[in-house]
């Protein structure tokens, strides 16, 4: 803000301060919120003319590939690689016991919040883990069949895959080298959430129940497979990278190889074939980018890495866990208290509380839940669409339990409970008058929308009571939370006007998961200055030295959308004040004034034209403007015919934004949006067969600025989320602790065939969001919340809880007696 | 032990001189066209003919992917099970993982960015109806929502969903697939 006045720098102040509502809205909107085809990767991505990292091939390019453990947990005692190095075509074997590998990694990790294992470790820890040698060779095919050349001598461990029983204080460690006291592992930050006294809420219930679930673990999928490449030039190092968070790969590689200058590292972050999990700031993530670039600067050459189908699934969600619960009630679906636990395995990060949502969408005055991190012999387990998974599963059996206890329409159970943190609406509603916010009720609004979308007075019904003419039993299914507002994070963003035609180019780096977010940015860049939308273009896939929160596809709107209006307001002012007096004073003199006798509140931009507010006919575009003033580079040849080009300084102004948000346990913010959704489904009761007949989906998204963006995240949210409550489950076998199902035709995903019913999308605009104009993000929410809802919706049509999610057929005819 | 240098390209018998060969070659193969180098082939891809040097690893993908640059063609699952690799062969859509490019001398092979190069309606519709998200897998939809509406230009939707049952997209655009497919064909089928 140096260049700013005083009164300026207190507008920037004023705008971001993001714990109230917005308080510059935008009087009327042109681009935001409004439908339409543009998508800026559409064409690209439709024509398969947009490159994706797994498509980068450079001249002499090597080709990385690792060995996998064959056990759940080992150690290698002895390596011979002489054959492999005489296979035709292999240039470089890294070994574990290479020099210049870290012993313990230093890959930019959060310190204290998790395990550091080095890049390619001796030791493994989980079946199918890239480890112990990496191969570079001319093409894959040699680096693979060199490293089945590779005679390795292991010493098996004794190993877990059992969380109870690894939990026993003389169960074998699984993870000695990262966690040498104990398989169970808390760091102490937030595991344990205490609000009220629930020994109270328990002894005024006029019911007390207590049940137990088990969720197995389940993983992200990411099409294009985790890879990179790295070259060096010189001491430059250049990086192609698939990441989420790309920012991070900079942060982490300056302390590489004895450090690096973050000003020559050169990165690009081209399109992402998605990942939905699996974080940069994981070592197991990490590390083959560090293996590639210590063999392209032994080799010379630039390095590929590119891990397995396999591979990939060397990590799950958070959820895989057993989960107990006590729940007190009274007869009219009032919840007093709820004591849950969550024993989890190999959460990385275990501060995501199952009680959690429960605390912050809720007036039950009593909560207690403890998280237990076990580790186990299975991969570590990542924020995988997302950390959320846990807590929403929780809300939504604790909810449906309640319901089905009581006899009640968990609709009315819902709305009875909803509020913030143990307070009630009235609180919540003078919560909103104080910070700002519209008075809105969000989870009354959504619900009815919703109800009406589904017919749910029509067609609920009590548990097991409507057997359909077709043999199916019929069930319904609802549950609800908060939309996730932001996630703690911060972001970078500058925007230029291009010299000679003035179209403005959004400056950040960040990574494209498909949300369309670049067009979102830009929706917001072309309101805020006055631009067609069309004149406004955003790349995120080159490094400005700027870089934003991401992926967008979690809810990072709410701290881009943020920091792109903040510079687009920014660059506003300077463009009007350029408009009206010369800036930037040079030997080749300055521009000509396009408005003299006007002051920069005289005027606006409004279409790309700069025009005077008393008389729009006075105008300019801003294409017209800035050419006149923004000639640069040599003119000496038209200085010497007699003229001098002007010149002013460039158009530019940057801005940044940091979130105190939520996914902080001390958030002070309430949260006030909500989000509800509803299932049909039939239920076979001879095969066990799920049909999923309709699902509706409302999201309050505060302001939707893309609306087909938030759609998109809602029913591709469900088919996700259908997919994992349906079928998705990484299998071991418990003999030799060896994933089963490694590959996408054993581990089953939704396909068309499985999404034959239709879905309902219903956005809320209620302008209760922390976001820019009121906004939220919704790019995480939808799939995390709907995985949990098959579980009530079959409940509701057998009349029997299964309590071991993803909910197969097999499991309904257990239920059911027949099996 | 005598040496014959010089073999014949057409039956790899051996000559102890060019003339011996030459002879031998007019005589039996009465002068036809050389064969191929081992490994050429020759096929037609995006309506232009092509002739490359393949090694008997390299699958149909390796081809068109990494060495005629067309990258629209994606690997996801390396296995036949994603359909993201599908280019249309023959008329037919093919896993272009699962078949070796060997196989393919004289074949017609079709791929999203000759389907994109010829203005097909499809791309545009897959813009407007937002049927994609991360895109990774994006092309192999187009290309098989081509390759269906070829064979069958008025699908129903169900027709549309088992056709693109053996494409996965882990994003969840499936229901946008079927509205952009109905739309072209009918758009298609009308004009």
């Amino acid at each position: 803000m140096g260049s700013l006045s005083d009164k300026e720098k207190q507008t920037m102040r004023e705008m971001q301060d993001n714990l109230r509502a917005d308080p510059f809205p935008l009087n009327t909107y042109t681009h935001i919120g409004k439908r339409g085809p543009r998508r800026l990767d559409g064409h690209l991505k439709a024509s398969g003319k947009a490159d994706y990292t797994m498509d980068v091939q450079l001249p002499g390019m090597l080709h990385l590939r690792f060995l996998n453990s064959p056990f759940p947990h080992a150690e290698i005692t002895h390596m011979d690689t002489t054959e492999a190095e005489r296979l035709d075509g292999v240039r470089y074997i890294l070994r574990y016991d290479h020099p210049d590998l870290p012993s313990r990694a230093s890959l930019g990790k959060v310190t204290g919040i998790y395990g550091d294992p080095p890049p390619l470790s001796r030791f493994a820890h989980f079946e199918g883990e890239p480890m112990g040698a990496a191969v570079a060779a001319e093409t894959e095919d040699i680096a693979e069949e060199a490293i089945r050349l590779i005679k390795v001598e292991w010493a098996e461990r004794p190993f877990n895959l059992d969380i109870m029983a690894a939990k026993d204080k003389n169960a074998p460690l699984s993870y000695p080298e990262m966690y040498p006291d104990s398989n169970y592992w808390n760091n102490g930050l937030f595991d344990v959430l205490i609000q009220g006294d629930v020994k109270k809420g328990f002894a005024a219930a006029e019911q007390v129940v207590e049940f137990a679930f088990v969720r197995r673990g389940h993983t992200w999928i990411g099409p294009e497979r985790p890879c990179g490449v790295f070259r060096w030039k010189g001491d430059c190092p250049e990086l192609w990278v698939k990441q989420q968070r790309p920012h991070l790969v900079k942060k982490n590689l300056c302390t590489w190889y004895g450090g690096v200058p973050m000003n020559k590292i050169q990165l690009h972050c081209l399109y992402q074939g998605a990942s939905f999990g699996g974080w940069v700031q994981v070592p197991w993530n990490m590390g083959p980018l560090y293996c590639a670039g210590l063999v392209a600067r032994e080799t010379g050459r630039p390095v590929k890495y590119a891990f397995s189908r396999r591979e990939d699934f060397y990590g799950q969600s958070m959820d895989d866990g057993i989960y107990r619960f006590k729940v007190g009630f009274n007869d009219d679906g009032t919840i007093l208290a709820v004591e849950g636990t969550s024993t989890c395995a190999n959460q990385i990060w275990p501060v995501f509380n199952p009680v959690n949502h429960l605390r912050e969408n809720t007036r039950i005055p009593h909560l207690k839940g403890k998280i237990e991190t076990v580790w186990v012999n299975k991969g570590p387990a990542v924020p995988t669409r997302c950390e959320q998974l846990p807590a929403t599963l929780s809300l939504t059996m604790v909810f449906s339990r309640v319901a089905a206890e009581c006899g009640l329409d968990p609709v009315a159970v819902a709305l009875k409970n909803d509020g913030v943190e143990g307070h009630d609406m009235v609180h919540v509603s003078a919560e909103k008058k104080k910070l700002g916010f519209p008075d809105i009720d969000s989870l009354a609004v959504c619900v009815e929308k919703g109800k009406t979308a589904m017919d749910w007075d029509a067609k609920w019904h009590p548990p097991g009571a409507k057997q359909l003419p077709n043999g199916r039993m019929h069930g319904m299914g609802f549950t609800w939370t908060n939309e996730w507002d932001d996630s703690l994070g911060s972001s970078e963003i500058a925007i230029r006007i291009e010299r000679n035609d003035g179209t403005a180019t959004i400056l950040s780096m960040g990574c494209d998961n498909g949300v369309d977010a670049e067009n979102t940015y830009c929706q917001i860049a072309a309101d805020e200055l006055g631009l067609n939308l069309e004149d406004v273009h955003y790349n995120p896939q080159v490094d400005p030295g700027f870089f934003r929160m991401s992926p967008d596809s979690s809810t990072n709107l709410s701290v881009n959308g943020w920091a792109v209006r903040h510079a687009a307001r920014i660059l506003k002012q300077r463009i009007l004040e350029a408009a009206v007096r010369p800036t930037a004073e040079t030997q080749r003199g300055s521009f000509r004034a396009a408005f003299p006798d006007c002051a920069p509140e005289d005027l606006d931009i409004l279409g790309s034209v700069i025009f005077k507010k008393s008389d729009p006919s006075e105008s300019i575009t801003l294409a017209d403007f800035v050419r006149e003033a923004g000639q640069s580079g040599p003119v000496t040849s038209t200085e010497n015919a007699g003229f001098r080009w002007a010149f002013t300084e460039p158009l530019f102004a940057f801005s940044y934004h940091v979130q105190v948000g939520s996914y902080n346990p001390e958030n002070p913010r309430p949260h006030l949006t909500r989000q509800a959704h509803f299932l049909e489904v039939e239920v076979d009761t001879e095969t066990g067969e799920i049909f999923i007949i309709k699902a509706v989906n409302v999201n309050d998204v505060g302001k939707a600025i893309n609306p087909m963006s938030c759609e998109g995240q809602q029913y591709g949210g469900t088919v996700m989320g259908w997919s994992r409550g349906k079928f998705e489950e990484m299998i071991y076998d418990p003999a030799t602790g060896v994933m089963l199902n490694g590959n996408l035709i054993d581990y089953k995903i939704a396909t068309t065939l499985d999404v034959d019913a239709p879905i309902d999308t219903i956005l809320v605009e209620s302008g209760m969001g922390y976001g820019p104009y009121g906004s939220v993000g919704i790019g995480e929410d939808v799939g995390t919340v709907m995985t949990g809802l098959i579980g009530p919706a079959v409940h509701n049509a057998i009349g029997v809880w299964i309590d071991d999610h993803p909910i197969t057929p097999d499991k309904v005819l257990k239920a059911l007696g027949k099996i | 032990m005598e040496t014959k240098d010089f073999i014949c390209p057409h039956c790899a018998k051996g000559f102890k001189s060019p003339e011996e060969m030459k002879a031998h070659m007019l005589a039996d193969h009465r002068g036809g066209a050389l064969p191929s180098p081992e490994g050429r082939i020759r096929l037609t891809i995006n309506g232009k003919a092509h002739a490359p040097d393949v090694k008997p690893n390299w699958t149909l993908y390796h081809l068109v992917h990494d060495h005629l640059g067309l990258t629209g063609a994606k690997q996801f699952c390396d296995r036949g099970a994603c359909g993201s690799c599908t280019v249309i062969m023959d008329g037919k859509p093919v896993l272009s993982c699962m078949i070796l490019a060997i196989e393919c001398d004289g074949k017609t092979v079709e791929t999203v960015e000759g389907i994109a190069a010829a203005g097909h309606p499809l791309i545009n519709a897959y813009v407007k109806h937002h049927a994609m998200q991360c895109g990774y897998c994006t092309p192999g939809f187009v290309t098989t929502s081509k390759a269906l509406l070829d064979d069958n230009p008025r699908p129903t939707a169900n027709e549309v969903k088992i056709a693109l049952s053996g494409n996965l997209c882990r994003c969840g655009t499936y229901p946008q697939h079927t509205i952009a497919v109905l739309e072209v064909s009918q758009k298609l089928t009308a004009s």
